[in-house]
Parts: structure tokens; C-alpha cells; sequence
């Protein structure tokens, strides 16, 4: 098992947005999270990546209990993540944004920085040839030097995934990548996870695009008021009642941001 | 030939210039990760206090005594920015205010070392330190053309030039770096930037620390530039010249900094008049700035258009 949630809990203030929620995910999955809003699949990614502690249960990444270790520690051991409300580091550009996905792949400091050694000039190269290649792969390389801002919206998601990729991560976490894109680029994101699978990554997809869940997905769990309704193949849970009662059925008018 | 050139008063203000601009810089680090401080006044005391004592106390050499000073500004400078740092924005610059105000306070009443509020004086000076080792080595500043204290302040003025060179080097090179490119990701998205894996606690320190530093070292330059030093240079309104230079020359940049300190110091030297109301002045900026200009004069599209049409001006249509 890549990852495992083990009975987590997390209450803020008086909402419960996560009660005693378990699964896990083997290797090489792309494991789907999904449910209304608000049911506490973005809350679930926080747990994941520390970004609030939970209040109870604990998380195993690759056998090694993660739960207390700071963010910028889980990404290093390999897990990253996106944003549902994009957060790109708006001001750089594309590249820019990339390379600092790097970080934690390298380790030069002030002094080799300045002095630009040898080993600094060769691990900046790689950094390099590494943002460039995950820039094609999702398909914007020609605008490597544009300021991140500036880009469309769909483009923007890309370029998130991008800068997770760049973290090398075994484990990412996609939140709502296909909002905001149209039917073409739902396409395309379709074949970069797909591409993302075949290089070995795992990926734990929240999403509120049901065909393109239940295209990609391996396995899902489905949330509902924080607590978990079901977990199976999208078959299963396709043709589960309380799925289609909370969720599915009310699919029409939810309107997902 | 030379001589008729170098008016000593003129070579004192550049001096000023220049560490003025190693002021702005020290501010303009802390803000590349997003941090205003504003304790760098009681930093710039620290270094010039410290670094002042040794020389009279101990007969230390200057070059090392100004390192010590820099030095300790920057070991105060991790004691107070790990836990200072929890705070952000303007609860951060209110506490770095308080702690150099604290600073200050310190000076004042640790009289049997600081002798208090008259402060210290007689501190050796590095052009007329120079100017003995010159004469030990046989040369008289007259041989070319020099008077005395022209000679003194145009050597400190050189040695204050090479430092700016060298510390605006390491910047620039620092901003385009992994650690540059760390300071600015948590400048802009501190949240994001811990996702990507930036230790944002070790980084936000280094900046704080970096600006303890450089704002120490500006301290003890100018206390052997001086040769002079009271609490009352390291004051409150210390700490608004300096945020001055980032917020009027431009914040986002480091030309910013460089250009705040350098007009600010040349303002009221320039126009005199306006000297007797400098710090109703700076408000004023202050406030103009805040609302018509808050990045400062210069940022990232002017200088783009800057170099654009400098670039013109060389190859015609060519980039
Ligand atoms: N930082 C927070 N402080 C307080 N309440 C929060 C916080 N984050 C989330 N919540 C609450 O927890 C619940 C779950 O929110 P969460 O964002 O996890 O939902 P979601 O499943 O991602 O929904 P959506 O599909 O709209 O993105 C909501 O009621 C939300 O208001
Ligand atoms: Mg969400």
C-alpha cells in the first residue's frame, strides 16, 4: 500500500468535515475521491499534506507513519499536490514555477548559489532539463517564459500539475483538475494522468467530472457529510443506492466549482 | 588637477549614499520572502555599537571589528527572528519596531559600556586609518594632488563603492538561485510554497538573519565613517528612513531599494530648506506611496521597459 488513512477525524470548531474516514491505495492506482460539496475531500488532502493536523486517526505513506511531519517534509518524502482554488506562484514565470517544484530535489544553498560552483551550475542544468521535459508533457512548453498569471485557466491547472510533478512525487494528489476546462481540454487532462500512471506515479484524484472519474478511476471512495458512503470499482459504485441518493442522482443541478 | 575636483563635502554625502543603499538592501532582503522588518535600525546599532567597542576597548583591527559587528547583529538576528517569526505582516513589523526601540533602550542605560545617551566617540576611522598606513608606506596623498581630507573620503568613499558592487552581486545572484527563487515562492504563496517543499521556517529566518546582517554591517561602517555614535542614530525614525528607501524607490526590485536610499539621502541635501522637515516629508511620502504607488517608483515593468528600449537604442529592431 502506497498510502493509508487510517481512521482520521477532523473537526473544526463545531463542524465535523471529516469523521473516522479509512481507505488506502495500492500502487500505481489512480484511487477517485469523491462526493457533494463540502462533504471534506479537499479537508482529506490537508490531512494528507499536513496542512492542518487532524484530530484523530493516522496516515502511513510507504509503511512510515506521516502524521506530525511538517508539509514541506511529506512532499520530500514523495507525496505532492495541487489546489483546488489554483495557488501558483503568480508572479514567476511558468518555468519559475516548475523549478521551485524542484526545491526539494536539490540542496544548493546561499554560498554555492552565489559562487555558482560546479555542482551548482550542474544541478540548476538538471533542474532545467527536468521542468522543460514535465512542461511538455503537459503541453506547455511554449509558454516557458510567460508569467504565470497570464495564462488561461485550463493552462494554469496544467501548469500546477506541472510544478507537483517537478517535486518527483510517488504519490499526487490532483484536487478538482478539471474545473474550468472544456470538453478539449478534459481530453487532454484525461491522457496526462493516464501518461502520469504509466511513469509509475500514484495519483489520488478529486473531481467532480463523474465520466472522467469513472474513466480514470481504479477505485473510489465517495464521501458524504465527511463521512465515508462507499468505496469500490466505478461499477459498483455507479450502481450503489445511497451513492446515487447523496450524489449521483442530484449530479444535474450541482454546481461545482 | 584632481584636487579641484573633489569637494570633501560632496565625497561625505555619497558616503552616505552608499550606506544608506547597504540599508536598503538589508530591508529589501527580509522583503524578498515577504517580511517587512522593521528592526533593522536597532540591528544597524547593534553592529555599529559592537564593532565601535572593539576597536576602542580592544584596539581590534577595523576590517575585523566590522565583521564582528555583522556578525553579532546577525546571531541577535536568529534569536529574535525564530520566535518572531510565527508573526506576519504588520504584527511582524510592529515587534521587530518594539525590538529596536528595546535595542536603543539598551544603549542608553548600559552606561559603564555605551556611556549612555552622549554615546561614543573618538571611534578610529577608516580613512584616517588609511591615510596612516599611506604615510607609514611613504606615500603623501600630495603627490597626487590630494589634500588630506580629500584623500580620506575618497578612499572611504572607494572602499564603500566595492562593497555595495560586491553585496548587490551576491544578491543578484542570490535572487536567481534556488534560495532566491524559495524567498520569492513564500513572498508570494507561503502556503504553496510549503506544498512544493520549501522549508518555509528555515528560509524566512535565512532573510531575516541575511537582513540582521547586512543592516549590522551598514551599522558599523558607518560608525567608523562617523568616528561618532549616539543611541539617537539608532532611533525610531531610523527605522522609517529605512522602510522609506524600500517603499519610495520600489519594494519588488533591488534597483528599488538602491534608488530609494540614494534620492532620499540626496533630497535633503540638495534642497536644504526641506531638511527641517524631513520626517514630515517621509510621512507624507509614506502616505502618497500607500495610495498611488504601493509597489514603489521602480518595479518589475518598468525596468522591462527600461531595458526594452535600451536594447532598441543598441540593435535597432533586433530582440
Ligand atoms: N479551514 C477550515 N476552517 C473551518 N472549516 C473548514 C475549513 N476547511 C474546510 N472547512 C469545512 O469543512 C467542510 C468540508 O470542506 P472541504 O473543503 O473539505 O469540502 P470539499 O469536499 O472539498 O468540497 P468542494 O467540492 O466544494 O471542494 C466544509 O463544511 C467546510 O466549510
Ligand atoms: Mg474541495
Amino acid at each position: 500500500m502506497v498510502l493509508k488513512i487510517n481512521n482520521i477525524t477532523k473537526n473544526f470548531g463545531g463542524i465535523s468535515a471529516l469523521t473516522d474516514v479509512s481507505f488506502s491505495i495500492k500502487e500505481g492506482e489512480i484511487y477517485g475521491l469523491i462526493g457533494p460539496n463540502g462533504a471534506g475531500k479537499t479537508t482529506m488532502f490537508n490531512m494528507i499534506t499536513n496542512m492542518f493536523p487532524p484530530t484523530s486517526g493516522e496516515i502511513t505513506f510507504l509503511d512510515e507513519k506521516i502524521t506530525g511531519f511538517k508539509p514541506h517534509k511529506i512532499t520530500n518524502k514523495g507525496i505532492c499536490r495541487t489546489f483546488q482554488n489554483i495557488r501558483l506562484f503568480s508572479q514567476m514565470t511558468v518555468l519559475e514555477n516548475v523549478l521551485v517544484g524542484g526545491h526539494t530535489r536539490s540542496k544548493s544553498g546561499v554560498f554555492s548559489g552565489v559562487l555558482r560552483t560546479k555542482g551548482q551550475r550542474a544541478e540548476e542544468e538538471r533542474l532545467r532539463v527536468t521542468a522543460k521535459e514535465i512542461l511538455e508533457l503537459v503541453g506547455l512548453s511554449e509558454f516557458e517564459d510567460a508569467i504565470a498569471e497570464n495564462l488561461a485557466y485550463g493552462q494554469q491547472r496544467r501548469l500546477e500539475i506541472a510544478r507537483a510533478l517537478a517535486s518527483d512525487p510517488k504519490l499526487l494528489l490532483l484536487d478538482e483538475p478539471a474545473a474550468g476546462m472544456n470538453d478539449t481540454e478534459t481530453a487532454d487532462l484525461y491522457h496526462l494522468i493516464k501518461k502520469v500512471q504509466e511513469r509509475g506515479i500514484t495519483t489520488l484524484l478529486i473531481e467532480h467530472d463523474m465520466p472522467l472519474v469513472m474513466r480514470l478511476c481504479d477505485r473510489i471512495t465517495v464521501l458524504n457529510f465527511g463521512k465515508k458512503l462507499a468505496e469500490g470499482t466505478p461499477e459498483e459504485i455507479q450502481n450503489n443506492q445511497a451513492v446515487i441518493e447523496a450524489y449521483l442522482g442530484s449530479e444535474g443541478d450541482d454546481e461545482s466549482a | 588637477m584632481l584636487g579641484d575636483f573633489l569637494n570633501p563635502y560632496y565625497l561625505q554625502v555619497a558616503s552616505f549614499i552608499m550606506i544608506n543603499i547597504i540599508l536598503g538592501l538589508s530591508i529589501y532582503v527580509t522583503l524578498s520572502s515577504g517580511q517587512l522588518s522593521l528592526g533593522n535600525a536597532g540591528f544597524m546599532g547593534i553592529g555599529a555599537y559592537t564593532s565601535a567597542l572593539l576597536t576602542i576597548n580592544y584596539d581590534m583591527p577595523i576590517v575585523v571589528s566590522v565583521i564582528a559587528g555583522a556578525i553579532v547583529a546577525g546571531l541577535v538576528g536568529i534569536l529574535i527572528g525564530i520566535p518572531s517569526l510565527r508573526l506576519t505582516g504588520v504584527y511582524l513589523a510592529i515587534a521587530t519596531l518594539g525590538f529596536g526601540e528595546v535595542i536603543r533602550v539598551f544603549m542608553i542605560n548600559w552606561e559603564s559600556l555605551t556611556k549612555g545617551a552622549v554615546g561614543l566617540s573618538g571611534i578610529p576611522q577608516i580613512g584616517r586609518e588609511l591615510l596612516k598606513v599611506s604615510r607609514d608606506a611613504g606615500f603623501n596623498p600630495l603627490d597626487i594632488g590630494l589634500k588630506n581630507n580629500q584623500y580620506v573620503y575618497l578612499l572611504v568613499l572607494i572602499i564603500l563603492v566595492i562593497i555595495n558592487i560586491l553585496l548587490i552581486w551576491f544578491l543578484v545572484r542570490q535572487n536567481k538561485s534556488r534560495v532566491g527563487r524559495a524567498f520569492a515562492a513564500i513572498k508570494m504563496d507561503e502556503k504553496a510554497a510549503e506544498a512544493m517543499g520549501v522549508n518555509i521556517t528555515y528560509y524566512k529566518v535565512l532573510s531575516f538573519v541575511q537582513g540582521a546582517v547586512i543592516s549590522g554591517f551598514a551599522g558599523a561602517l558607518f560608525a567608523h565613517v562617523m568616528g561618532y555614535i549616539s543611541p539617537a542614530d539608532f532611533s525610531y525614525h531610523r527605522a522609517v528612513e529605512i522602510l522609506i528607501f524600500a517603499v519610495f524607490g520600489g519594494s519588488e526590485v533591488i534597483w528599488g531599494s538602491i534608488f530609494g536610499a540614494t534620492f532620499m539621502t540626496l533630497m535633503p541635501e540638495v534642497l536644504r530648506f526641506i531638511s527641517e522637515y524631513r520626517y514630515m516629508i517621509y510621512g507624507a511620502i509614506l502616505i502618497l506611496m500607500m495610495a498611488f504607488r504601493p509597489q514603489g517608483i521602480i518595479d518589475v515593468p518598468l525596468l522591462q521597459k527600461l531595458q526594452l528600449s535600451k536594447r532598441r537604442g543598441k540593435h535597432g529592431s533586433k530582440n
